[in-house]
């Protein structure tokens, strides 16, 4: 089982003139089987978040550990923009992320890749697929190293509305199968609701303002009463903190 | 003829793909023909205005023929080339000139990147940033009448007139490379804990391999022509040698052999090896170009 425990993360960018608040004293802990939505608006430091929790960045105060039975644990990472090399293949790509070349390796980086339907694309370039394909080869990258904790920034944002349904419920059925734990950003408090058992909203500055738990079965249908109700539960929020407006 | 006329339309919804490829490949093939067309046509002009000369053409203009021993045709030109060639003076001296453009060149390029990879400090930025300036603008032939001067025909000279003027072209591009580095996939790999050694191999080496390749093709035309002018000037191998001799001499046909030879030389470097190569190692960016 994986454990997130944040304690009083504050982290800045740049001196005097230039200084920018990212997160303001953030104390969190996350664990195990969650799947855990961060909403807020743009600029509330939700991808510095992530960032610090790989390992990108470092907070400039407080810390952050994250552990999986005791040991530190591997994080995957689907990034807001596709992250691929553009000299490598496709499958190259995924490659690269993994400890070893062996069969059984390759043989999972083809099943995620299949997975988001790109079980053909193999062997074209970043450059010569469309950016949603890219977009979707990122996320099989992150689920082909079987993480302990899947950290996900936007990852469906850029997708049609098809392609981001089935991708959802494949990573509904994922992190259901597999018991991991999911950190996942998004813009979209509808997608937050069908997907989470627990939302945090951040505000402008970067503080955490709020931490709703969400007990409803799955699979949740945006048409059904109660996720509506937990939705507009949300979207309230949103507007007691004046998020809404920026 | 109706056959396949048919026998494509009834085909075409059912694989658009194949046909769209088709299509492509099609246009593809249309350019590369009409691109090669253009380019044999400048030959077939060259030599046409040449045999004209020959033809008196001009000589009948000026009132005046034009002497033959001032501008052989081209077939004395071919004849005089297998002469040479026979007599094994091609080889040696192309040989000669060779060994000097890798060794200078092997040199400036290592000495390029290093003082490119310096320059990422704000001090030897400082330090290297007006003779960087310098090599990229001054003329070649400056450094090569000034080695000719101090050096005479030792072999130091060439060496350092091709250094003087093709490091600057290094290090730029490695300077630029390395300013460009991409970082957002730095820490994609960091967040993957992937190690520094793999990172560097996938990562850093791949970025720059373009910039170091653009460094090399502009710097490989510099050291050529700059080697050539040394030895016309101060030499007593190699072909700026030779066609110092046949100037001398006063033998067009022999010294225009030389230039054809040094220029059909170039172009298979040029045409062949750095195309090859370049399409061998970046194809992924014909990817990114075509999408
Ligand atoms: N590397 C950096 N250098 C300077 N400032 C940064 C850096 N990264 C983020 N910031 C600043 O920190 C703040 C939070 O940025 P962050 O990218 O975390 O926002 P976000 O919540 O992910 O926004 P969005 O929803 O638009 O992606 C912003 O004001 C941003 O300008
Ligand atoms: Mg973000």
């Amino acid at each position: 089982m994986a454990e997130i425990r944040i304690k009083n993360l504050h982290k800045e960018f740049g001196t005097g003139q230039d200084k920018v608040v990212a997160l303001e004293n953030v104390n969190l802990e996350i664990t195990g089987h969650s799947f855990v939505s961060i909403v807020g608006p743009s600029g509330c430091g939700k991808s510095t978040l992530l960032n610090i929790l790989t390992g990108i960045e470092t907070p400039t105060n407080g810390t952050v550990d994250i552990t999986s039975d005791g040991h530190v644990a591997a994080p995957g990472y689907v990034f807001q923009a596709a992250r691929l090399l553009p000299w490598r293949t496709v499958t190259d790509n995924l490659l690269f992320v993994q400890e070893d070349r062996s069969d059984s390796t390759k043989q999972r980086c083809q099943r995620y890749l299949e997975m988001v339907q790109l079980g053909d694309k193999g062997d074209k370039f970043p450059g010569e697929l469309s950016g949603g394909m890219q977009q979707r080869v990122g996320i099989a990258r992150a689920f082909s190293i079987e993480p302990d904790v899947l950290f996900m920034d936007e990852p469906f944002s850029h997708l049609d509305a098809i392609t981001a349904r089935a991708l959802r419920r494949e990573l509904h059925h994922m992190w259901d199968e597999t018991k991991k734990m999911v950190v996942f950003v998004t813009h979209d408090v509808g997608e937050a609701v069908e997907l989470s058992n627990r939302i945090l909203v951040f505000a402008k500055g970067g503080s955490l303002e709020d931490d709703i738990q969400i007990d409803l079965p799955f699979p949740r249908d945006p048409a059904d009463d109660e996720v509506a109700v937990a939705k507009a539960h949300v979207l309230r929020k949103f507007e007691e903190l004046d998020l809404l407006a920026s | 003829m109706t056959d396949t006329a048919t026998d494509t339309t009834a085909e075409a919804p059912q694989t658009p793909r194949v046909t769209e490829e088709e299509l492509a490949r099609k246009a593809r093939r249309t350019e590369l023909t009409s691109r090669w067309f253009w380019r044999i046509l400048s030959y077939i002009v060259v030599l046409a205005v040449w045999e004209f000369a020959l033809l008196d053409i001009f000589g009948f203009l000026r009132g005046t023929p034009l002497d033959p021993k001032l501008l052989p045709g081209p077939s004395e030109v071919v004849a005089t080339f297998f002469e040479i060639w026979g007599e094994g003076t091609m080889p040696a001296a192309f040989q000669a000139t060779l060994t000097r453009i890798a060794i200078g060149f092997g040199l400036s390029f290592l000495i390029g990147a290093m003082i490119g990879i310096l320059m990422q400090s704000k001090w030897f930025e400082g330090f290297f940033k007006d003779a960087v300036l310098i090599s990229l603008s001054a003329p070649g032939l400056i450094w090569v009448l000034i080695t000719a001067i101090i050096f005479g025909n030792r072999p130091l000279g060439p060496t350092i007139a091709i250094i003087l003027t093709t490091f600057a072209l290094v290090t730029v591009n490695v300077s630029e490379g390395i300013k460009a580095l991409p970082k957002e996939l730095i820490d994609m790999a960091k967040s993957f804990q992937v190690g520094t050694f793999k990172r560097n191999r996938q990562i850093v080496i791949p970025h720059l391999a373009p910039y170091l390749f653009t460094g090399l093709r502009f710097g490989f035309s510099i050291a050529w022509k700059v080697t050539v002018l040394t030895e016309v000037f101060s030499s007593s191998e190699g072909i700026g040698f030779e066609m110092r001799i046949s100037a001398v001499l006063f033998d067009m046909s022999e010294f225009l052999t030389w230039i054809l030879a040094f220029f059909f030389f170039a172009l298979f470097l040029e045409k062949v090896v750095l195309e090859a190569i370049e399409r061998r190692y970046f194809r992924w960016r014909q990817a990114v170009t075509a999408s």
